[in-house]
């Protein structure tokens, strides 16, 4: 690849921890957009798959200075192993080239015709955000109700078992927004023309997306702030997805903080 | 091996080197033909395209704009379509009560429509035993000569019919009719802490309107256990508001406090939570109301101007009447109120003068997501609160609104029925005598039912509403369901309710049908929304409104002259008609400016006939006005004294013929006119020492709709484990019965028993169990049936003075380890 062609676009996305209520409207509406899977037993979290999944986190303090808090998480669409290498721990492992970080977007992408379910990239995840399909999760045969199959949605191809499945950033609205910019002649995309369902959805408005290269965009902006932190920071995997948390008990539980230990900010 | 062979082997050469030859020979020849890399990508093709892996169709996408009317929040949605495939539902930006966003039950509708297991796919009866769910599949035309040839047999008062739909809507409109047209009365709504609110409102103001709360403009944000990130009002626009409190711009400036027994979302997310006793938030309020009106916090000319009852005064026949400011300063000392509510004495004041001093407070009540009854003092201390601080019709305050201007039905035909019932009284005592002031009373009907040896009604017909699963102690509401010998369901849905049914005729899944919304529950601006079909109906189904149309003109006489109306759409154009009349209203909205913003001038109507409003209400799906700011406040109080009543003269005119024996057994004449604290918990004892506080889940539909699928992937790993439920349990309360995290108990009250899991959790307020709603259905399909305990079953509590309501928030429980 030749020099000029470095990196056009990094989409990330910013998570206002102090907006998000934890109603779960983000994880419906990317089932919903993603054709994901249900199981009758929806409880059993070792089988079950969310692309996006809400995380709760309480305090520890006693009645009544117990606060609760929701860590929404999408992938992380990480741009390095964390050991200096430029592929995310998924990528790196994976041996069938089923899942790639694109250099035009950023997005870590996943290829499920690729995928030989070997599941290393689901280990190698620090973020738990690859899902494997131990079923045929929509088919004739019995796991989802009748009829069910009618609200697929054409977008996203439906997952045979075997293979992993994870986050995309809901990469075909990408594509959308630049069939509808090419259409109209126009070459990029604008700020707002192409967000993630979950984004979309979010009635608290607490999710922003957007190309974190353009200092234009929201998000470029909100990482600046002072309340910023990613997941697990201290991996070096520089995550694309990142939180806002005025709580300082919120922000220490997203890494591994030593006890006494102070809390860093990424702009530390 | 006979000889032959060998001679064949030994001519063709076969030994162990030319084997070796052979079969390197043939490895290399079959590696460099296409044959293996063929047959490896067969394979991957093949397991790519497995035959039972469905692969959606493509084809031209489209978006339907409409309404969603899974609960009274009213909001706007447009689903994306593939042909004639609903794929996707979103929130309209173009729609004023969600600017964009909806709540996980609405996003997770789909799963509605398209379930096929747990919905009725044409009319059915009943074949087996009541109750056992096995039923048979007839003809819309045998299904209505069942139903019209029975109730042409009723005597006068043996028709009942519980209602679930909106307070208002049209079709709501059309039950009542049909059965006031057929000389019965017996029209019993569901619950809703609206309807609570409504009747305080009612009570201090004289207007039978509707109560809304201007969420978005308020800095100062008193909630008395609402669930505002619950599901309460409409969520989506309360989410949106709280996000708008929570913006850069006004990052600090706006407080949440939340009076709440347990760290809910809302009271986690709050500014401030203050554990109060549940049950004594009354207590709260008019004790805050001591701190406002001792330390002269109040809006003085609110009071001096447009309020009555504040102070002490003389009747007309010259006695004297103690007035609220008294009554408050008298009984409600922080104090006592500290004692009484388990919080610090110097929280309550510092919250009484944090309220009085903000520039926009307001109080709002209603428990959870408001789809139970409320408490009526409580409803009305929380005016009194808001009336305190002028906070009546003022931007960031209440706003009680008149009636939408719908167009009313013509008076029903004169010469009604053969011995109209509609003398002899309701069925669940509402607007009786000892219960004057409420329009349904839920909790009578299995009462009044289960007294005598027969059912009082023959037959009851169930409109959107699952009151087996859905009603405090449903237990004893599913035993008088037995009692009555005919049951008619117009469900879509398998619900509970509908299994005990004789006759099904499912109404349209609500992306099916037409349907409308009255002003959604708690919104401060008036609304009328109008949802439409979005995708042709999937079954053998037919709209309810229809059906009771068709089912009058079937009947005849006083039924059929009642609805002179071809089908159910020319009564909501008839009603809608109303609203044309009116002159003003707006019927799209720019997403710009919002009913309740401040800025930007108010666009006009935009039509000029009234077809030409019809299409755009058609196409838009709302009629509206911005908040009407400009209303005078001399104009809004319909009382006696043309005043916001602190001492109400609805009650005090009534009081000759309440039964005072309900009015609980520490009002005196002039405290019962008041917002007053009534002790009404049930007393613990030693046999049920806990006690048990039912909790809404924002991710856990607890109403007649059920759990989409979606939404379990929602729930949390100390929400549901395989089949059972967790409750939330204070780890010192838990720690006096020895339970542990995960320990399966039995959770067991006077009404029932039920089982499930512990789970410790410090947010819980010690000495109560807290169990959310929405789990245990026994009908739908193996996504819904068997996870978890439904905390109706074991609900168990008195009555709330003056309303008659029933007390859902408190039921004596003891817990015992299995």
């Amino acid at each position: 690849m030749k020099e000029t062609e470095v990196k056009k676009h990094r989409y990330g996305m910013v998570i206002d921890l102090d907006k998000c209520t934890g109603c779960g409207t983000c994880m419906v509406a990317c089932a919903s957009e993603n054709n994901v899977t249900v199981r009758a037993d929806e409880s059993d979290k070792q089988r079950s798959i969310a692309w996006i999944q809400l995380y709760k986190i309480n305090n520890g303090e006693k009645f009544p200075k117990t606060q609760t808090c929701f860590f929404p998480r999408p992938c992380m669409h990480c741009e390095e192993d964390g050991n200096g290498g430029h592929h995310p721990p998924c990528v790196s492992v994976c041996p069938a080239t089923a899942t790639t970080l694109d250099e035009n977007t950023g997005i870590v992408s996943q290829i499920y015709t690729r995928c030989i379910g070997c599941r290393y990239c689901q280990a190698a995840c620090p973020y738990h955000a690859r899902y494997f399909n131990w079923w045929d999760g929509y088919s004739y045969f019995k796991p989802f109700p009748d009829g069910m199959e009618r609200s697929l949605s054409p977008d996203v191809s439906p997952r045979m078992r075997g293979v992993v499945e994870k986050c995309t950033f809901c990469h075909h609205r990408l594509m959308r927004a630049k069939e509808i910019a090419h259409a109209q002649g126009r070459t990029e995309i604008e700020e707002g023309e192409y967000i993630p369902a979950c984004a979309e959805a979010c009635p608290a408005q607490a999710i922003t997306f957007g190309d974190l290269n353009n200092p234009k965009h929201k998000v470029s902006e909100l990482i600046k702030s002072p309340n910023a932190f990613r997941l697990l920071e201290r991996l070096n995997t520089k995550p694309k997805v990142y939180y806002l948390s005025s709580k300082e008990w919120v922000r220490r539980l997203a890494d591994n903080y030593l006890p006494g230990e102070p809390v860093r900010g990424i702009n530390d | 091996m006979d000889s032959k062979d060998n001679k064949i082997a030994e001519r063709m050469g076969i030994n162990r080197r030319n084997f070796i030859k052979l079969v390197v020979g043939g490895a290399i020849g079959t590696t460099l033909s296409p044959l293996p890399w063929k047959i490896t990508d067969d394979i991957a093709i093949f397991t790519q395209n497995l035959p039972w892996v469905p692969v959606p169709p493509a084809g031209e996408y489209s978006y339907a704009g409409s309404l969603c009317t899974l609960c009274p929040g009213g909001c706007g949605i447009k689903v994306r379509k593939v042909d004639e495939r609903a794929v996707k539902i979103e929130g309209r930006t173009d729609y004023p009560v969600n600017p964009g966003g909806i709540c996980p039950l609405g996003m997770g509708g789909l799963q509605l429509l398209y379930n096929e297991n747990a919905r009725f796919t044409g009319p059915m009866k009943r074949t087996g035993e009541r109750g056992a769910g096995s039923f048979q599949s007839i003809s819309w035309d045998e299904a209505m000569n069942i139903l019209a040839d029975r109730i042409s047999g009723l005597k006068a008062g043996e028709l009942a019919a519980i209602d679930g739909n909106l307070k208002g809507s049209t079709m709501s409109v059309v039950i009542e009719r049909f059965l006031n047209s057929l000389g019965s009365s017996d029209y019993i709504k569901m619950q809703s802490s609206q309807e609570t609110m409504d009747i305080a409102a009612n009570l201090l103001t004289g207007t039978r309107g509707s109560v809304g709360y201007d969420l978005e403009n308020s800095d100062y944000i008193l909630s008395l256990g609402s669930g505002l990130l619950e599901g309460w009002g409409s969520p989506a626009r309360v989410i949106n508001a709280w996000s708008i409190w929570r913006s850069d711009e006004l990052k600090g400036r706006v407080k949440v406090v939340q009076i709440e027994p347990r760290a809910s979302n809302t009271a986690s997310r709050a500014d401030k939570w203050l554990p109060a006793v549940p049950g004594t938030e009354t207590a709260l309020v008019l004790g805050m109301a001591h701190v406002i009106i001792k330390e002269g916090l109040y809006n003085r000319d609110f009071i001096d101007n447009f309020s009555f009852g504040f102070y002490d005064f003389e009747t007309a026949y010259g006695s004297y009447r103690r007035g609220f400011k008294t009554l408050v300063l008298e009984d409600y000392s922080p104090e006592r109120v500290a004692d009484i509510t388990g919080l610090e004495e110097n929280e309550i004041e510092s919250t009484a003068r944090d309220f009085a001093s903000a520039s926009a407070p307001v109080a709002v009540c209603g428990r959870g997501k408001g789809a139970l009854y409320g408490s009526l003092y409580e409803s009305m201390a929380v005016l009194a609160l808001n009336a305190l601080v002028g906070g009546i019709n003022r931007a960031g305050g209440i706003f009680i609104n008149d009636p939408l201007p719908l167009a009313d039905l013509p008076d029903l035909p004169t010469n009604t029925s053969t011995g109209s019932d509609l003398k002899n009284g309701r069925i669940d005592m509402a607007g009786s005598r000892s219960y004057p002031f409420s329009q349904s009373l839920f909790n009578n009907l299995a009462d009044s039912i289960l007294e005598g040896n027969e059912s009082p009604i023959d037959m009851l017909l169930v409109f959107s509403a699952n009151p087996a699963f859905t009603a405090p102690n449903c237990g004893k509401l599913r035993k008088a369901l037995e009692k009555i010998p005919f049951i008619v369901s117009f469900s879509p849905l398998r619900d509970e309710t509908s299994m005990m049914a004789d006759l099904i005729l499912p109404d349209h899944i609500y992306l099916e049908k037409t349907d409308d919304m009255i002003c959604p529950s708690g919104l401060q601006y008036p609304l009328y929304g109008l949802s439409r079909p979005v995708v042709k109906p999937l079954y053998n189904t037919r709209n309810s409104g229809d059906v009771m149309i068709d089912l009058a003109g079937k009947i005849g006489g006083t039924a059929g002259d009642a609805f002179p109306w071809k089908n159910f759409e020319d009564v909501v154009k008839h009603r809608v008609k109303g609203l044309y009349d009116a002159g003003d209203g707006l019927t799209d909205f720019d997403g710009v400016t919002p009913p309740w913003g401040t800025a930007g001038s108010i666009a006009s109507p935009g039509y000029s006939s009234f077809d030409e409003m019809w299409e755009k209400l058609v196409k838009n799906g709302l009629w509206y006005r911005h908040l009407d700011r400009g209303r005078n406040i001399e104009t809004i109080f319909n009382t006696k004294s043309g005043k916001f009543e602190f001492f109400s003269s609805i009650i005090e005119s009534a009081l000759k013929d309440i039964d005072v024996k309900i009015l609980g057994k520490n009002a005196s004449n002039d405290d019962i006119c008041m917002p007053h604290f009534e002790d009404i918990s049930p007393e613990g004892n030693d046999s049920f020492p806990l006690m048990m506080y039912p909790c809404e889940l924002i991710n856990l539909a607890s109403g007649w709709i059920p759990n989409p699928p979606y939404l379990n992937k929602t729930l949390f790993d100390d929400q549901l484990k395989k089949d059972n439920s967790f409750v939330d349990i204070n780890p010192d309360t838990a720690a006096e019965y020895a339970l542990k995290q995960g320990d399966s108990i039995i959770i067991e009250s006077p009404a029932g028993r039920v089982q499930a899991l512990v789970n410790l959790f410090e947010g819980a307020m010690p000495g109560i169990v807290f169990m959310p709603l929405g789990f245990g259905h026994s009908a739908y399909d193996d996504f819904l049936r068997g996870k978890g305990a439904n905390p109706n079953e074991i609900i168990y509590g008195k009555i709330d003075p003056l309303s008659g309501q029933n007390i859902w928030w408190k039921t004596p429980v003891r817990v015992t380890k299995l």
